[in-house]
């Protein structure tokens, strides 16, 4: 499905599951933006920043924390994820669609990991569309 | 504490319908502990109703403060700024709090934005369960510290029903029976022999059957 | 016990005669006509009839007032009061009109919660609880007053029934509560229906030792099975009851043609035993939606002609 506008992606990262630096064989500007948000901890991402990311116009978010079992703070990923999902049932009742809020169990040391989750967004926003209160 | 959960975002958006500034009014007292209307969950629900607005298409301000507690004018005060400047408040804290907001704030429309429940504590991370209906008149020290009146669902007073199976109430397999932890409370601390005493029926005079209460302590009025 | 005036229950009990009680649940309209159908069913069966009062919490013709159908009919009723429905003003207001209606037997019991119904989203009362109103009937029986000390003209002489239930948890407990009821004036039990004989044996003679068997006449409760889904319904779904697994195997066993036969089977049987226990003073049969196999029972069971009622 081709996809009619650039989406605005804003990516919250835990510092142990991602570096900003992975973007740079993606064409970060062309098809897409993205702006990146990184973390001490995945259990940081409060939910008031998610919802202020669409606030500010994202059209997906992304949340990128450790694989389970492997958070150096133990539990961290999984608060973030218990978070996520609530958020995307608001998102939902909002009529935005909680299929714009993201999480990825992602390990720092799987640089190419990035291009599949942008992909992956990429198609989605295709049928999703814009961000409606943007 | 006292127990609540925020109202579903749809029904608060039809409260919110008829204004066009409204102000989100958190509390960071009980409504905090349980995550109904705190500091947190204030910042949420007005990022989210922002969104969901504008996506209608609505032209809505959404603003956000939270106070201390809302059921003391010294901290309500403080909110008078922001009062003044909306249409209408949306509480998230309990009901009295709610009314209290109303009290003060004589000619602004206060919605609740909270569904108040029970008196009750925090059993375990993210559960709350209801311990006491302020009857008035505690008799705590003769069930072992177990509120038959709140925690059986009939408020027997003289021990367990039929339908008490495994230790649960026969209304939910979620409720256990109040009776059931009485006897194993009395009975852990050698007191069984309370529950051969005959409890009489009960004075309600004292709870809210007797008319809406009032507490006055003279020796803190000037 | 001795103020109370005697009805035909209270008076064969008091003679030492094996008792047998039924039950009546009223119409779930004002249709009087299938009070006489299910009377009709019961007469010359049972010595008395308990009237239901909106059980599980579903909205039928009131206890009292089918109670008085059933003395048209010539039936002796026990009238049950729940605690769920009524405040003690209401109680007793009610006791006094069942009393001036011929109503001579009542059933203090605490009520199943309204969550069962069909009504759930009533407020229920639970201002007083089963042991309170039993201690209630007694005192306005005993010492002619209402619960305010007030003398009443003409006060209600009823014999007082309690349920009772050897199969709740916890067992120990159970027969402290039966002390305790018969502490607040209880002058018959009525049990739960019993399927674990063991069960009951051992609560029997738990309460035979602590000499309660002296103090009330325990009736024994029993329901015939119709089939082995009833069976395993009985058994997991409801609460408050000991359906043994042997009962379940044992109704499976047969064709379901038969199973209804072998439901009797097992009732009859068990009233056999019951009849044998000490301070078992009569059975009180419980044939839900079923009320039509009682003359079989009873008869099968050994237990005909009733004692004629005295005028």
């Amino acid at each position: 499905m081709n996809i009619d506008f650039k989406p605005k992606i804003t990516i919250f990262h835990c510092i142990n599951a991602f570096n900003e630096a992975y973007l740079q064989p993606l064409d970060v500007g062309k098809k897409f933006e993205v702006k990146v948000v990184n973390l001490a901890c995945s259990s940081m991402v409060k939910d008031v920043f998610l919802l202020r990311a669409f606030e500010a116009g994202a059209d997906a978010v992304a949340v990128l924390v450790c694989p389970e079992g492997h958070c150096r703070y133990v539990e961290g990923n999984i608060r973030a994820k218990k978070r996520i999902g609530w958020l995307q049932n608001l998102l939902d009742e909002i009529g935005l669609n909680g299929k714009r809020l993201y999480l990825f169990n992602t390990s720092a040391k799987n640089k190419p990991a990035i291009k599949d989750i942008i992909k992956q967004i990429m198609s989605d926003m295709a049928k999703i569309g814009r961000n409606p209160a943007a | 504490m006292i127990v609540g959960e925020q109202k579903p975002v749809a029904e608060i958006k039809e409260l919110l319908a008829p204004y066009k500034k409204v102000l989100i009014l958190g509390c960071n007292t009980c409504v905090k502990t349980c995550f109904a209307g705190g500091e947190d969950e204030t910042a949420v629900l007005a990022s989210a109703l922002r969104l969901g607005f504008k996506k209608d298409g609505k032209d809505m301000e959404i603003n956000e403060f939270t106070v201390e507690r809302q059921c003391e004018n010294e901290f309500i005060k403080e909110a008078a700024p922001m009062v003044a400047q909306n249409d209408a408040v949306l509480s998230l804290a309990c009901g009295a709090g709610v009314q209290d907001i109303a009290r003060l704030f004589m000619s602004t429309p206060v919605l609740p934005g909270v569904n108040t429940t029970f008196i009750g504590i925090q059993e375990s991370n993210g559960i709350f369960t209801e311990e006491c209906s302020g009857c008035g008149n505690c008799g705590l020290a003769v069930f072992g510290g177990i509120c038959p009146i709140t925690r059986c669902s009939k408020k027997l007073l003289n021990g367990p029903c039929g339908g008490s199976k495994n230790g649960i109430c026969e209304i939910n397999p979620d409720t256990l029976c109040a009776w059931n932890l009485i006897i194993e409370r009395l009975t852990e601390l050698g007191q069984l022999d309370n529950l051969r005493r005959y409890i009489p029926p009960k004075n309600w005079q004292t709870s809210l059957s007797g008319g809406p209460r009032r507490l006055v302590r003279e020796d803190h009025i000037i | 016990m001795s103020n109370a005036t005697q009805g035909n229950l209270q008076k064969l009990l008091s003679e030492g005669k094996f008792v047998v009680t039924g039950e009546c649940g009223p119409p779930r309209g004002a249709n009087t006509e299938i009070i006489a159908e299910k009377a009709d069913l019961l007469k010359g069966y049972v010595d008395a009839v308990n009237v239901t009062d909106n059980q599980t919490a579903i909205v039928r013709m009131s206890s009292i007032s089918a109670s008085v159908h059933l003395i048209g009919q010539g039936l002796e009723p026990i009238m049950q009061m729940v605690c769920r429905d009524r405040n003690r003003i209401a109680m007793q207001s009610d006791i006094l009109g069942a009393w001036s209606l011929g109503i001579k037997n009542i059933l203090c019991l605490s009520g199943d919660h309204q969550s069962f119904g069909s009504q759930p989203d009533a407020l229920n009362v639970f201002d007083i609880d089963s042991m309170n109103l039993i201690n209630m009937v007694k005192i306005m029986r005993d010492e002619g007053r209402d619960m305010s000390g007030f003398e009443l003209n003409d006060p209600p002489r009823m014999f007082i029934g309690a349920a009772a239930n050897p199969f709740a948890d916890p067992f120990e407990y159970r027969v402290l509560r039966l002390a305790k009821k018969i502490d607040a004036g209880a002058d018959f039990i009525q049990t739960q229906c019993i399927y674990n004989l063991d069960r009951f044996k051992e609560w029997m003679r738990l309460a035979r030792e602590e000499g309660l068997t002296e103090k009330v006449h325990i009736l024994a409760g029993v329901t015939p099975m119709k089939s082995a889904g009833m069976a395993k319904f009985m058994k997991n779904r409801v609460a408050g009851m000991d359906v043994p697994d042997e009962m379940i195997k044992r109704m499976e066993s047969v064709q379901k043609d038969k199973a209804a036969e072998e439901g009797i089977k097992i009732c009859l049987e068990t009233i056999e035993d019951l009849r044998k226990i000490d301070g078992v003073h009569g059975i009180h049969i419980m044939a839900i939606e079923w009320e039509q196999k009682v003359p079989e029972i009873v008869e099968k069971a050994g237990l005909l002609p009733r004692p004629k009622e005295f005028s």
